[in-house]
């Protein structure tokens, strides 16, 4: 390392050739262009497809009075005309419950459509909705982020206790912890996961899923209680009075 | 006569030692395979005490001499259901419970939890407080790089460093202290802003600290940068691509290192960060050195904001709480001396808030990455659902992309360079 010259640190390390600067340039000032090390022509590419028609895919779609011009939720229309179970806009935030059976299939094509582009996974969790309705039981919710479009889009799917639905592993790695430590909490099973066991609590734990919402705060087993009976009399001193025992 | 006081040895007692493997009792069907081909790996377990973990951290690692071709990383030790507690407290309850995850960084996950909720119930603080919610949280992302700076310089042999990022952390505890009277489970934050004044002397003390510290960070590098020791365990060494990197869902300086632009601040501004000029540094190889390079002008930049927010709200004058009958807690004042205000006071807290049905998702830039909060609402005082998206345990499942195939030694650069609190990465 020695016969190197040293470099300074006056911020990172110099683009080796040209085309990485080019690549680390337009990175840095374009919005559209999140990947720094994608070739040059891919980030023009991409340009264009964003300027084609942008109207139609402006910003201002994806928080539309009405929920209906999400774009997200027309391409799925389109793409899945049944799949689509409901959609719901909070606080700025869209929710597109969609039906369990094409999970895997809807997460794909989101992050594979050349607009949407929802190519990064956020979030992987679930909610007990035992108290809330009546079927399916839980939620499957995935929050994705895409990356050139700045957006996120909140997908759920619903299951029943005991059925399984489809891991997004095959798509993102990074599923892979969030759906394990899903099934450690909810004890949801998650087909295709490569290694399916607990995350948080240990592999032996039989006590059932804690996040639960008929899961006691305080666990399922007694906790012993220590020093209710008295197997020796109380001692008292003599300081009291009262004599010894 | 003599008698013989010291015990026989196994051998003098006639036991049997036998070289055959099978003599410890039946092998497994993994070990007979491995024995029959010859085979030798060796499983090696590394914590859950390892100094180098950073906490309660077990990795089982497979090595074939000293090249590691297996690694799972084995969590929750530290699990202590905050998520649950957070569904089984009202919702100024939970805020506290957020200190303890990434401990090193406490402002930084009342931001993030608190802007989960103002979001939820539409609360909106005012500018100052947005203003010192950005001071603060900066301050707790410099606190967090110096305590990764200094650990994973530790790790990788560079001891001084440790006691000299430590030197420097205990001045941004002591703003912290100056400010709420705690050093490390702040809890400073409120829905609504902050209850508590700012004090007359802290701008001034946050000004001294910014004028100290370039030149200590410059030092630091100075120490580490060109060090050809430093070089050499951390220049490609634990190379993340960034098509993988996306893939891994990684965030923060694991992302930004290999080229990245994905910085929150940036991307989706929340307090005041649209206002506030700084620059998001990106890498170029996806090595250890460049996310160390990463986190360092990251530092530098923080220094900046920090700067330029004290300069901005330095002559506001408006109240650091917002005023909601409903959702922000009442003001303490006159809660000691009048009946109406105190029981106002004692049913907000005792009784809590109802806000709306629905849910939120969002997401601070922490010092480690994109730390979430997913909150559910079932117009209950108590959250629904309340999920922590913790940024390192999402970083620390590419350990074995990261290690597979390396060396042993370079394990705890790379443990290092993920830079993970396991209160975080178990909650």
């Amino acid at each position: 390392m020695t016969d190197k010259p040293l470099e300074p640190d006056s911020g990172l390390t110099q683009p080796e050739t040209r085309e990485e600067s080019e690549a680390a340039s337009i990175a840095k000032e374009s919005p559209d262009a999140a990947v720094a090390s994608a070739p040059v022509s891919d980030v023009e590419g991409m340009k264009e497809v964003l300027l084609d028609d942008y109207t139609a895919w402006s910003r201002d779609h994806w928080f539309h009075d009405d929920i209906e011009m999400h774009p997200a939720l027309i391409a799925l229309r389109a793409a899945f005309p049944d799949a689509v179970v409901d959609a719901v806009r909070f606080r700025d935030e869209t929710t597109i419950h969609v039906a369990p059976g094409q999970w895997r299939a809807i997460c794909l094509f989101l992050k594979d459509h050349p607009r949407l582009r929802l190519n990064f996974l956020s979030d992987v969790t679930a909610v007990d909705m035992l108290r809330l309705r009546e079927n399916p039981r839980f939620d499957v919710v995935a929050h994705l982020y895409s990356l050139p479009n700045r957006v996120r889009l909140r997908l759920k799917t619903g299951v029943n206790d005991g059925e399984s639905v489809s891991s997004l592993v095959p798509i993102w790695n990074g599923a892979n912890w969030m759906e394990r430590e899903c099934y450690d909490m909810f004890g949801i099973i998650f087909e295709g996961h490569p290694n399916l066991k607990r995350m948080l609590l240990p592999d032996d734990w039989d006590e059932g899923h804690p996040l639960r919402k008929d899961y006691p705060l305080r666990g399922w087993s007694e906790f012993p209680v220590m020093n209710t009976e008295r197997t020796v009399g109380r001692v008292r001193t003599r300081w009291t009075g009262r004599g010894v025992s | 006569m003599t008698t013989n006081t010291t015990l026989p040895t196994p051998y003098e007692a006639g036991a049997v030692f036998s070289t055959d493997a099978t003599s410890m009792g039946p092998l497994t069907i993994e070990e007979d395979a491995a024995l029959q081909s010859g085979e030798r790996v060796m499983t090696l377990n590394m914590g859950p005490q390892h100094p180098s973990t950073h906490g309660v951290l077990r990795v089982v690692l497979k090595l074939d001499g000293e090249v590691i071709i297996d690694c799972d990383p084995v969590i929750g030790y530290l699990h202590r259901g905050t998520e649950k507690l957070g569904e089984h407290h009202r919702y100024a309850q939970v805020i506290p419970w957020t200190d303890r995850t990434d401990y090193v960084a406490a402002p930084m996950n009342n931001l993030g939890c608190v802007l989960a909720f103002e979001k939820l119930c539409g609360v909106t603080a005012p500018e100052r407080a947005q203003y010192w919610r950005v001071i603060m949280s900066e301050l707790a992302r410099l606190a967090s790089h110096l305590v990764w700076l200094g650990t994973h310089a530790l790790d990788i042999g560079a001891l001084s460093m440790s006691l000299y990022c430590f030197r420097e952390r205990e001045l941004i505890l002591d703003l912290f202290e100056t400010f709420v009277g705690a050093r490390l489970t702040t809890n400073m934050m409120e829905i609504g802003g902050f209850s508590r004044p700012i004090p007359e002397n802290l701008p001034g003390m946050v000004r001294d600290f910014l004028k100290i510290f370039p030149e200590r960070q410059q030092e630091y590098a100075d120490l580490l940068s060109a060090n050809p020791i430093w070089m050499a365990r951390t220049k490609g060494v634990g190379v993340i691509p960034a098509d993988v990197a996306i893939n891994y869902s990684l965030t923060g300086a694991c992302l930004r290192g290999s080229g990245v632009n994905y910085d929150i601040r940036k991307a989706m501004p929340y307090c005041v960060y649209d206002r506030l000029d700084f620059e998001v540094p990106l890498g170029q190889h996806g090595d250890t050195y460049d996310r160390y390079l990463v986190r360092m002008e990251e530092m530098r930049q923080t220094i900046k904001i920090i700067g330029q927010a004290l300069d901005q709200c330095e002559r506001m004058d408006t109240e650091l709480m917002a005023w909601d009958s409903e959702y922000v807690i009442p003001p303490h004042k006159g809660t000691m001396t009048t009946a109406e205000d105190m029981q106002r006071h004692f049913i907000w807290v005792i009784k809590g808030f109802s806000p709306p049905v629905g849910e939120v998702y969002v997401a601070v830039e922490g010092p480690k990455g994109e730390l979430g909060y997913y909150v559910v609402s079932d117009g209950s005082p108590l959250p629904y659902r309340f999920r922590i998206r913790a940024p390192d345990f999402v970083n620390l499942s590419s350990l074995p992309y990261m290690a597979n195939g390396s060396m042993l030694a370079d394990v705890v650069a790379l443990i290092g360079t993920i830079d993970i609190v396991l209160g975080s990465v178990d909650r």
